[in-house]
């Protein structure tokens, strides 16, 4: 059961609060009607799924309702940076 | 007499609420809740403030639960359109919303079985508010001065919450007011 | 040997002026308060209290705690009865009823061939020849396991209890009190747990002064102290079960056992949810077994069990002991079996020259050490009578056995620290040599272990470890400075030898051919099995494990586990650190699921949500319908009615009268900013931008991949100011659909939205004649068709209330929906139902809601689609606007060119030719009902319906092409066998203009 820093609520809180949002960092094209049926395929359904530290957003559902995002290692499920959307997580940089 | 209840659980009626949403940082918006309602909106995440008749309760970074005794929704709400101006969000949510004071000796043991978030004085001392899962639904709790707790949650689950505070606090005997 | 013989006279922490009466096994016994079942057992000279799993040997008690593999037991009967309890660990109370668990007769037959059921038997069998598993696994299964189920509903409750402390200390013995003495002296809040009923651990068995005083009198200053602290929480009878991520614990209360098999008020175990900022880990250290020839015998015991039977419980169970160490400390056993007058036959220790401290005051007593000997096999039949020893040189037997008569052996093999908790973090134990065992592993910054589970082996030792521990864990939660403000009691120490390591003790024959020597007790796994399991192949410890079941009993080989590791390690020819453990999984001990569960039992079990008018439905009787968490009416049956009658009343009342359906539940959003329309646009594939202010628009919105998720009408309350209508199942969910693209990806949006579902309740008026009735109650809103058409919204009062009123319909009908705060709802709802009467107004639910919506062809999202449907495949293309400048979501997703392949399944009417029979929802559809299998799939029903309208059944299904496919002939099977032939039909059934709910 994690226990989630909400930057907006600044403060954590545990893990029934939240919901998993899917990974983080996949933006929706600026322009869906310029790119192949595999190129949105790409968008729509690749993710990285990696072993070690994974960039992924929650939300507070339960609290704020605020989006944000998370940096957490899927080996040691350690969370190790909670940051904004919109941010790269700290000292990653493009993890 | 028989013991005096661990918990007491007492209706507040007779409130409007209306849901607050804008910029913390646009004057604008606090002038005119200051206005309609006398009270300022809080801007710690977590707390909410107090003035006269009214409450207003942090629920997010730009979004708070405004309550005023004595009043109507739908004319705070009104009000407070008038007062705005900009980018705003008011809405009447007065039938949403059921509040409850909970106050006794044992109010926080029927918390911590309620809520996995920390109510105990040490960090959550009055003056705080949560939004939080409560048993399997969710409320807004608040610390008062006087040692009770203002919960505040969706009508269509008070049959629920209801018996399960009575359930909650039974071993430790329970009044309804 | 009777009850008086075993009874000590004095001493020991039970009350003798409280005696308990007890049934085990049907014998009526006694024993006194503190006594645990296992205490006053042995106490009544019952050694044999169970018969093992495999091979249905005789066993007696082992351990005094947590470890105990042999004592499983049942208590109480009927629907509390509560199985697979260790007999160690049940408090005995008056009247307590026990059964030990008893082998089948199949298990019996099994013992009498043991040597037939080598470790892989029920696997190599069984997978040679698989049809016999078929055959035989209902015998097998019902031989195996532990006690039974309860059978029947559980009379006691549970709860659940949440915490947040500054530091969690785990275990009460002389580490953990320290560590709390110490956490709390420095301010941080801490919760104190224990799974017994008293707290001390082994301070409660102690013989020994600690500071000057007695381990008792310390034991209760420190009680005194801890008590009086405001900031500590005690929580005895607590076994901590669970560590899981974050520093999150479960800790299982058994808070009435103790006083009877069904608790008389209150709960009978409550389930706490710990967040804790630091873990003290003090759990202590379990002795080891040690591993000869039928050591399995009743009256073979653990070195520290007989002493704390003899020490807390004053029960001496047998008359002459022989003592089997490895190291010192075991000689305490023989210390205490001496100074209680009782006869120790010898020490008999496998080291060459032990000379520590203990080794001297057992000489000094005069008892006899055997020193480089090992006890090579028990001898006895159902209790030990005697056993052999032999010289024991390097890792080989020397000279002749001899034999020495006893009925008691008490072993020691050295400790397993007890590190499953830490272990079920995921983090490895790791060995010691130095130790000689594992000890945790590194558990990272929220975590301290102190005590006989880091390894420590002194008791001053491991007061000071606690005391440290409890400091460092205070100061890294932000209390003190990490130093200790106490120094710990003083404790006579004498020096120690060190100790042999002892994991296999070699028999005259070799390990497959000499009697059984057990590794894991409860699960009758021996030294034969593991190194059978070697030799076939298996290397990882994890695999071994299943092959040979070590350690997969109810006790996860608490005591087995170290041992059976060693043995793999030396066929394997491998070092202990490099085979490794197995893990540890919660729980620490078998809990209830009771406790698990909790009070969302019952009522509690899902919350339900209820209108504000469902007190009325109660009243009018109402069948209901769970939709989500809602409770909604499904029908209102008259007296005598069936369903049907009841539904086909409700559905022509709507059609040619008038009728009223409570909506309420319909999820709401309300959306207000300068953007709001832009939003609109990009959720929804309609365009909002040009609705005019009082009118309302249908959308679908869809997923990025182009499939419907939602639908609902959408009205335009302001030029900034929007109402959204969402399916009442899936209301948080849009809710939080809208949030996420407003909060991630169109922050520039000015926008905001506000659910308020439960602010508004909703009436819904149908019929002809709903116009006329809201009339009676609505007089400051022009309701004419021309000031108040099909699709628009106006604001006024309905009964005094203000409301608004909605020219939307789900049925086809001319129909109101009539919004008021939720608070006035029941009142606005009975001034309709005054208003109505004249009319015979009727409620109807979600059944014949269903029936009219299907006679129009109107798709309920979730029932006529699953989650792979385009607009296009339900004929929705015309809710569909492609232009927009800025592409809704899933846009992009309806060219794919799997979404627009001919075939696709696509919403179609169906109507059966003989206009008799309702088809199945469900029900698959196919071409060529002679075809053999396997069988194309045309399609499906989903949605189907008597209508009383049209006097026929109706349907709706997916049939691909089905678009293409009008007038066509497709067959249902059904269950039966019959085939009912059925007509492609356009989905419209009714009114296909549209005409009625315009009027």
């Amino acid at each position: 059961m994690f226990r989630i820093h909400c930057p907006h609520c600044r403060e954590a809180r545990s893990e029934e609060e939240f919901s998993y949002a899917g990974e983080a960092h996949i933006p929706r094209p600026v322009d869906p009607s310029s790119l192949s049926d595999s190129e949105w395929g790409e968008y729509l359904h690749t993710r990285t799924n990696p072993r070690g530290p994974h960039r992924e957003m929650w939300v507070h559902t339960a609290g704020c309702r605020r989006y944000f995002n998370v940096l957490r290692d899927t080996v040691s499920y350690k969370i190790l940076a909670v940051y904004p959307v919109g941010e790269m997580p700290p000292e990653q940089g493009e993890a | 007499m028989s013991e005096p209840p661990g918990v007491v659980c007492r209706e507040c009626p007779d409130r409007a609420f209306v849901n607050v949403r804008g910029d913390v940082g646009d004057p604008r918006l606090r002038d005119a809740v200051a206005q309609v309602a006398g009270v300022d909106l809080p801007r710690e995440p977590g707390t909410w403030n107090q003035a006269d008749r009214s409450r207003a309760y942090w629920l997010g970074p730009d979004e708070w639960l405004l309550v005023v005794e004595g009043d109507d929704g739908l004319e705070v709400e009104g009000r407070l359109r008038s007062a705005l101006d900009g980018h705003f969000s008011v809405v009447d949510v007065t039938g949403t919303q059921v509040h409850k004071e909970l106050s006794g000796p044992d109010v926080g043991k029927v918390l911590q079985k309620s809520s996995p978030y920390d109510f105990h004085p040490r960090h959550f001392p009055p003056g705080r508010c949560a939004q939080t899962v409560f048993a399997k639904a969710t409320a807004l709790v608040a610390a008062r001065e006087d040692g009770a707790f203002d919960i505040v949650f969706r009508r269509s689950y008070a049959d629920y919450f209801m018996r399960w505070l009575a359930d909650a606090a039974a071993e430790y005997g329970y009044r309804l007011d | 040997m009777g009850a008086e013989v075993r009874r000590r006279a004095a001493g020991g922490r039970i009350d003798r002026d409280q005696t308990l009466d007890f049934v085990f096994d049907g014998r009526a016994l006694r024993g006194f308060a503190g006594d645990t079942l296992a205490s006053a057992l042995l106490a009544n000279g019952v050694d044999v209290v169970g018969r093992s799993f495999k091979y249905g040997r005789p066993r007696g008690i082992v351990g005094h705690g947590a470890e105990e593999p042999n004592a499983i037991v049942e208590v109480g009967a009927g629907a509390s009865c509560v199985p697979n309890l260790r007999a160690t660990q049940v408090e005995l109370y008056n009247g307590l009823e026990a059964r030990s668990i008893r082998a089948s007769l199949f298990q019996r037959a099994a013992g009498a061939f043991g040597r037939l059921l080598p470790a892989g038997f029920y696997y190599k069998t069984f997978m040679s020849s698989p049809g016999a598993w078929m055959a035989w696994e209902r015998v097998l299964r019902h031989a195996a396991g532990f006690g039974k189920a309860p059978d029947g509903a559980d009379p006691d409750t549970y709860d659940r209890m949440n915490h947040h402390c500054d530091v969690l200390v785990v275990g009460a013995g002389p580490a953990g009190l320290s560590a709390a003495l110490e956490a709390a002296g420095w301010g941080a809040r801490v919760l104190l747990a224990d799974e017994q009923s008293e707290f001390g651990g082994s301070l409660l068995a102690e013989t020994r002064a600690l500071g000057g005083d007695s381990a008792a009198a310390w034991l209760d200053g420190a009680l005194a102290e801890l008590d009086a602290s405001g900031n500590v929480e005690l929580l005895p009878r607590s076994t901590v079960s669970g560590y899981y991520d974050h520093n999150f614990l479960t800790l299982v209360e058994r808070r009435s056992d103790h006083l009877g098999p069904v608790a008389a008020a209150g709960t009978r175990e409550r389930l706490h949810r710990v967040r804790a900022e630091q873990v003290v880990l003090a759990t202590g250290a379990i002795e080891r077994p040690l591993v000869f020839a039928n050591n399995d015998l009743p009256g073979v015991m653990l070195a520290s069990s007989v002493s704390t039977y003899v020490n807390r419980y004053a029960v001496a169970p047998g008359k002459s002991l022989l003592l089997f160490t490895t190291n010192d400390h075991g000689y305490r056993t023989a210390l205490d079996w001496h100074r209680i007058g009782r006869e120790v036959v010898a020490i008999v220790d496998a080291r060459e020259s032990p000379a520590g401290g203990w080794v001297a005051a057992a000489k000094e007593a005069g008892i006899d050490v055997i020193v480089g000997h090992a006890i090579i096999e028990a001898v006895g039949r159902s209790r030990v009578s005697g056993a052999a020893i032999a010289s024991l040189q390097a890792n080989a037997l020397a000279g002749t056995p001899r034999r020495l008569a006893c009925d008691l052996i008490a072993c020691s093999g050295g400790w397993n620290p007890t590190l499953h908790l830490g272990s079920q973090t995921g983090v490895k134990p790791r060995w010691s040599d130095s130790a000689g065992a594992f000890l945790p592993g590194d558990l990272g910054g929220g975590t301290v272990c102190a005590g006989a589970v880091a390894g420590t082996p002194t008791l001053r030792g491991c007061l000071e470890q606690g005391a440290l521990a409890g400091a460092t864990a205070a100061s890294r939660a932000g209390f003190g400075s990490g130093r200790t403000t106490r120094s710990a009691p003083e404790v006579d120490e004498p020096p120690e030898t060190p100790a042999r390591s002892l994991f296999l003790v070699p028999h005259p024959k070799r390990v497959s051919r000499a009697p059984k020597q057990f590794v894991d007790f409860q699960l009758d796994v021996t030294a034969s099995d593991i190194e059978l399991a070697a030799r076939e192949g298996y290397e990882s410890v994890e695999h071994v494990k299943r092959y040979t079941a070590l350690g997969f009993g109810t006790d996860q080989g608490k005591l087995g586990n170290v041992n059976g590791v060693a043995i793999l390690a030396e066929a394997l020819g491998k070092d202990i650190a490099e085979v490794g453990t197995t893990m540890y999984r919660p729980s620490y001990t078998p809990a209830t699921f009771g406790a698990i569960a909790g009070r969302d039992v019952g009522g509690f079990f899902d919350p339900e949500r209820h209108t504000p008018m469902h007190e009325w439905h109660t009243s009018r009787g109402a069948e209901w319908e769970n939709v989500g968490r809602w409770k909604r009416p499904r029908y209102y049956p008259r007296s005598g009615e069936t369903m049907q009658q009841a539904l086909n009343r409700e559905c022509l009342a709507a059609r040619d009268g008038v009728a009223i359906m409570d909506a309420s539940t319909l999820g709401k959003i309300d959306i207000q900013g300068a953007d709001s329309a832009e939003s609109l646009d990009r959720i929804y594939t309609t365009g909002f931008r040009k609705l005019g202010i009082g009118r309302c628009r249908y959308g679908l919105m869809l997923h990025e991949d182009g499939t419907i998720f939602d639908d609902g009408v959408t009205a335009r309350l302001g030029e900034d100011r929007y109402l959204m209508h969402t399916t009442t199942g899936n209301a948080e969910v849009v809710f939080a659909w809208l949030e996420r693209w407003r909060q991630t990806e169109w922050p520039e949006l000015s926008v905001y939205f506000t659910s308020v579902t439960d602010h508004w309740a909703t009436a819904a008026l149908v019929g002809p004649k709903s116009r006329t009735v809201l009339a009676k109650v609505c007089t400051d809103i022009d309701l004419t068709g021309g000031a108040f058409p099909f699709m628009a919204v106006r604001e006024g009062h309905v009964a005094g209330v203000p409301a608004r009123v909605f020219r939307i319909s789900f049925s086809g009908e001319l129909s109101f929906e009539v919004n008021v705060p939720a608070q006035h709802g029941r009142a606005v709802w009975d001034a309709l139902i005054d208003a109505g009467a004249e009319f015979d107004i009727t409620p109807y639910g979600t059944e014949a809601m269903h029936v009219l919506r299907a006679e129009k062809g109107f798709i309920i999202v979730g029932q006529d689609t699953d989650g792979s449907m385009t607009p296009a495949d339900t004929g929705m293309d015309w809710a569909v606007r492609r232009n927009k400048p800025f592409g809704f979501l899933g846009d992009r997703s309806l060219d794919l060119a799997d979404h627009l392949r001919e075939d696709r399944p696509q919403l179609v009417g169906l109507a059966t030719d003989d206009a008799r029979t309702v088809l199945p929802e469900g029900g698959q559809l196919v071409d060529d009902p002679e075809c053999r299998p396997p069988v194309p799939i045309a399609g499906h029903v989903t949605s189907s319906y008597y209508s009383a309208r049209l006097s026929r059944p109706i349907a709706l299904g997916m049939v691909k092409g089905g678009a293409g496919r009008m007038g066509e002939t497709v067959h249902c099977p059904l269950a039966d066998g019959r085939v009912v032939k059925a007509s492609i039909v356009d989905p419209i059934f009714y009114d296909p203009k549209g005409e009625r709910q315009r009027v």
